[in-house]
Protein backbone atom coordinates (compact mmCIF):
# COMPACT_ATOMS: atom_id res chain seq x y z
CA UNK A 1 0.00 0.00 0.00
CA UNK A 2 0.99 3.54 -0.42
CA UNK A 3 -1.68 5.70 1.11
CA UNK A 4 -5.34 5.86 2.13
CA UNK A 5 -7.66 8.85 1.73
CA UNK A 6 -11.26 9.63 2.56
CA UNK A 7 -13.23 12.05 0.40
CA UNK A 8 -16.36 14.06 1.08
CA UNK A 9 -18.44 14.11 -2.09
CA UNK A 10 -19.19 17.36 -3.90
CA UNK A 11 -21.48 17.26 -6.93
CA UNK A 12 -19.51 18.90 -9.74
CA UNK A 13 -20.96 17.29 -12.86
CA UNK A 14 -24.63 17.56 -13.78
CA UNK A 15 -24.11 15.04 -16.59
CA UNK A 16 -22.88 12.40 -14.15
CA UNK A 17 -25.70 13.23 -11.74
CA UNK A 18 -28.22 12.71 -14.56
CA UNK A 19 -26.63 9.37 -15.34
CA UNK A 20 -26.76 8.40 -11.67
CA UNK A 21 -30.48 9.26 -11.60
CA UNK A 22 -31.05 7.00 -14.61
CA UNK A 23 -29.20 4.17 -12.88
CA UNK A 24 -31.42 4.51 -9.81
CA UNK A 25 -34.67 5.00 -11.72
CA UNK A 26 -35.04 8.64 -10.62
CA UNK A 27 -36.29 11.42 -12.86
CA UNK A 28 -33.90 14.35 -13.36
CA UNK A 29 -35.96 17.48 -14.03
CA UNK A 30 -33.69 19.96 -15.75
CA UNK A 31 -34.50 23.60 -15.05
CA UNK A 32 -37.23 22.91 -12.46
CA UNK A 33 -36.99 25.86 -10.09
CA UNK A 34 -38.69 24.48 -6.99
CA UNK A 35 -38.89 21.15 -5.21
CA UNK A 36 -41.58 19.66 -3.03
CA UNK A 37 -40.94 19.57 0.71
CA UNK A 38 -42.91 19.81 3.94
CA UNK A 39 -42.94 23.59 3.94
CA UNK A 40 -41.79 24.53 7.41
CA UNK A 41 -38.98 22.11 8.08
CA UNK A 42 -36.32 20.74 5.80
CA UNK A 43 -32.91 19.14 5.83
CA UNK A 44 -29.94 20.27 3.82
CA UNK A 45 -27.14 17.85 3.14
CA UNK A 46 -24.67 20.63 3.84
CA UNK A 47 -26.95 22.30 6.37
CA UNK A 48 -25.97 25.90 5.81
CA UNK A 49 -28.58 27.46 3.54
CA UNK A 50 -30.51 30.51 4.53
CA UNK A 51 -34.27 30.69 4.81
CA UNK A 52 -34.78 32.60 1.57
CA UNK A 53 -33.58 29.56 -0.35
CA UNK A 54 -36.22 27.21 1.04
CA UNK A 55 -37.86 25.22 -1.70
CA UNK A 56 -35.95 26.95 -4.50
CA UNK A 57 -33.50 25.21 -6.78
CA UNK A 58 -31.84 25.18 -10.21
CA UNK A 59 -32.87 21.61 -11.09
CA UNK A 60 -34.83 18.93 -9.25
CA UNK A 61 -35.05 15.17 -8.94
CA UNK A 62 -38.39 13.38 -8.81
CA UNK A 63 -38.21 10.13 -6.86
CA UNK A 64 -40.92 7.65 -7.91
CA UNK A 65 -43.04 6.69 -4.92
CA UNK A 66 -41.88 9.62 -2.78
CA UNK A 67 -44.03 12.64 -1.96
CA UNK A 68 -41.13 15.08 -1.68
CA UNK A 69 -38.43 15.96 -4.24
CA UNK A 70 -34.71 16.69 -4.17
CA UNK A 71 -33.58 20.20 -5.09
CA UNK A 72 -30.26 20.80 -6.83
CA UNK A 73 -28.77 24.21 -6.10
CA UNK A 74 -25.63 25.64 -7.68
CA UNK A 75 -23.17 26.93 -5.09
CA UNK A 76 -20.05 28.32 -6.71
CA UNK A 77 -18.41 25.58 -8.75
CA UNK A 78 -20.43 22.71 -7.34
CA UNK A 79 -24.03 21.74 -6.64
CA UNK A 80 -25.78 20.94 -3.37
CA UNK A 81 -28.60 18.48 -2.88
CA UNK A 82 -31.41 19.91 -0.75
CA UNK A 83 -34.25 17.83 0.57
CA UNK A 84 -36.59 17.22 3.43
CA UNK A 85 -35.83 13.87 5.00
CA UNK A 86 -38.98 13.73 7.14
CA UNK A 87 -40.15 10.14 6.82
CA UNK A 88 -43.58 10.93 5.36
CA UNK A 89 -41.82 12.45 2.34
CA UNK A 90 -40.41 9.04 1.46
CA UNK A 91 -37.03 10.23 0.19
CA UNK A 92 -34.66 8.62 2.66
CA UNK A 93 -36.18 5.22 2.00
CA UNK A 94 -35.43 5.59 -1.72
CA UNK A 95 -32.11 7.46 -1.84
CA UNK A 96 -30.63 6.43 1.51
CA UNK A 97 -29.49 8.37 4.52
CA UNK A 98 -28.00 11.72 3.48
CA UNK A 99 -28.82 10.72 -0.12
CA UNK A 100 -26.09 8.08 0.16
CA UNK A 101 -27.34 5.87 -2.70
CA UNK A 102 -27.51 8.88 -5.00
CA UNK A 103 -24.00 10.05 -4.03
CA UNK A 104 -22.73 6.51 -4.49
CA UNK A 105 -24.24 6.19 -7.98
CA UNK A 106 -22.90 9.65 -8.90
CA UNK A 107 -19.38 8.79 -7.70
CA UNK A 108 -19.36 5.56 -9.70
CA UNK A 109 -20.37 7.39 -12.89
CA UNK A 110 -17.85 10.15 -12.28
CA UNK A 111 -14.94 7.82 -11.60
CA UNK A 112 -15.69 5.42 -14.46
CA UNK A 113 -15.98 8.18 -17.03
CA UNK A 114 -12.71 9.88 -16.12
CA UNK A 115 -10.75 6.71 -15.41
CA UNK A 116 -11.54 5.33 -18.87
CA UNK A 117 -10.51 8.60 -20.49
CA UNK A 118 -7.19 8.26 -18.67
CA UNK A 119 -6.76 4.70 -19.91
CA UNK A 120 -7.34 2.78 -16.69
CA UNK A 121 -8.96 -0.64 -16.64
CA UNK A 122 -11.99 -0.40 -14.32
CA UNK A 123 -13.51 -3.36 -12.47
CA UNK A 124 -16.63 -2.92 -10.33
CA UNK A 125 -17.64 -5.31 -7.58
CA UNK A 126 -20.14 -5.40 -4.72
CA UNK A 127 -18.62 -5.38 -1.25
CA UNK A 128 -20.12 -5.26 2.23
CA UNK A 129 -21.87 -1.90 2.66
CA UNK A 130 -21.08 -0.61 -0.79
CA UNK A 131 -19.34 -0.82 -4.15
CA UNK A 132 -15.62 -1.17 -4.94
CA UNK A 133 -14.02 0.12 -8.10
CA UNK A 134 -10.51 -1.10 -8.87
CA UNK A 135 -8.47 0.93 -11.34
CA UNK A 136 -5.38 -0.68 -12.82
CA UNK A 137 -2.97 0.00 -15.64
CA UNK B 1 0.89 -4.40 -9.93
CA UNK B 2 -0.23 -0.82 -9.42
CA UNK B 3 -3.84 -0.39 -8.42
CA UNK B 4 -6.16 2.26 -7.06
CA UNK B 5 -9.03 0.80 -5.07
CA UNK B 6 -12.06 3.01 -4.37
CA UNK B 7 -14.73 1.93 -1.89
CA UNK B 8 -17.97 3.90 -2.11
CA UNK B 9 -20.23 3.04 0.80
CA UNK B 10 -24.04 3.00 0.71
CA UNK B 11 -24.02 6.22 2.73
CA UNK B 12 -21.89 7.94 0.09
CA UNK B 13 -18.50 7.88 1.82
CA UNK B 14 -15.54 7.39 -0.48
CA UNK B 15 -12.29 5.72 0.59
CA UNK B 16 -9.35 5.58 -1.79
CA UNK B 17 -6.45 3.19 -1.31
CA UNK B 18 -3.44 2.99 -3.58
CA UNK B 19 -1.38 -0.19 -3.86
CA UNK B 20 1.92 -1.01 -5.48
CA UNK B 21 3.21 2.53 -5.69
CA UNK B 22 6.42 3.71 -4.10
CA UNK B 23 6.99 7.18 -2.79
CA UNK B 24 4.95 10.17 -3.90
CA UNK B 25 3.77 8.50 -7.13
CA UNK B 26 0.64 7.30 -5.32
CA UNK B 27 -0.40 10.84 -4.43
CA UNK B 28 0.13 12.08 -7.96
CA UNK B 29 -1.65 9.12 -9.55
CA UNK B 30 -4.73 9.40 -7.34
CA UNK B 31 -4.97 13.20 -7.29
CA UNK B 32 -7.36 13.27 -10.24
CA UNK B 33 -9.86 11.20 -8.24
CA UNK B 34 -9.79 13.59 -5.31
CA UNK B 35 -10.25 16.54 -7.65
CA UNK B 36 -13.17 14.78 -9.35
CA UNK B 37 -15.04 13.83 -6.23
CA UNK B 38 -14.69 16.62 -3.70
CA UNK B 39 -12.76 17.39 -0.56
CA UNK B 40 -10.25 15.12 1.14
CA UNK B 41 -11.12 14.72 4.81
CA UNK B 42 -8.50 12.17 5.86
CA UNK B 43 -5.16 10.85 4.61
CA UNK B 44 -2.84 8.21 5.99
CA UNK B 45 0.53 7.48 4.45
CA UNK B 46 1.59 3.85 4.63
CA UNK B 47 5.21 2.60 4.91
CA UNK B 48 5.49 2.15 1.15
CA UNK B 49 5.04 5.88 0.75
CA UNK B 50 8.41 6.43 2.37
CA UNK B 51 10.17 4.01 0.03
CA UNK B 52 11.89 6.03 -2.65
CA UNK B 53 12.29 4.79 -6.20
CA UNK B 54 15.72 3.21 -6.15
CA UNK B 55 18.00 3.62 -9.13
CA UNK B 56 20.20 0.69 -9.99
CA UNK B 57 23.82 1.59 -9.54
CA UNK B 58 26.68 -0.58 -10.73
CA UNK B 59 29.52 -1.16 -8.36
CA UNK B 60 32.88 -2.17 -9.76
CA UNK B 61 35.50 -4.04 -7.85
CA UNK B 62 38.94 -2.87 -8.71
CA UNK B 63 40.77 -6.08 -9.61
CA UNK B 64 43.95 -4.48 -10.89
CA UNK B 65 45.06 -3.05 -7.61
Amino acid sequence: MSHISKIEIEIQSIEDLKQACNELGLEFREGQKDYKWYGTQRESVSGNDNQTDLGKCDHAIKVPGAKYEIGIVKKGKHYELLWDNYYTGGLEEKVGKNAGFLKQAYSIQRIKREARIKGYRVVQKKVTNGIRLVLSF
Amino acid sequence: MKEISIDISDDGEVRIETKGFKGKACLLESKFLKDLLGKQTFQELTPAYYVTQKQDTKKYLNLCG
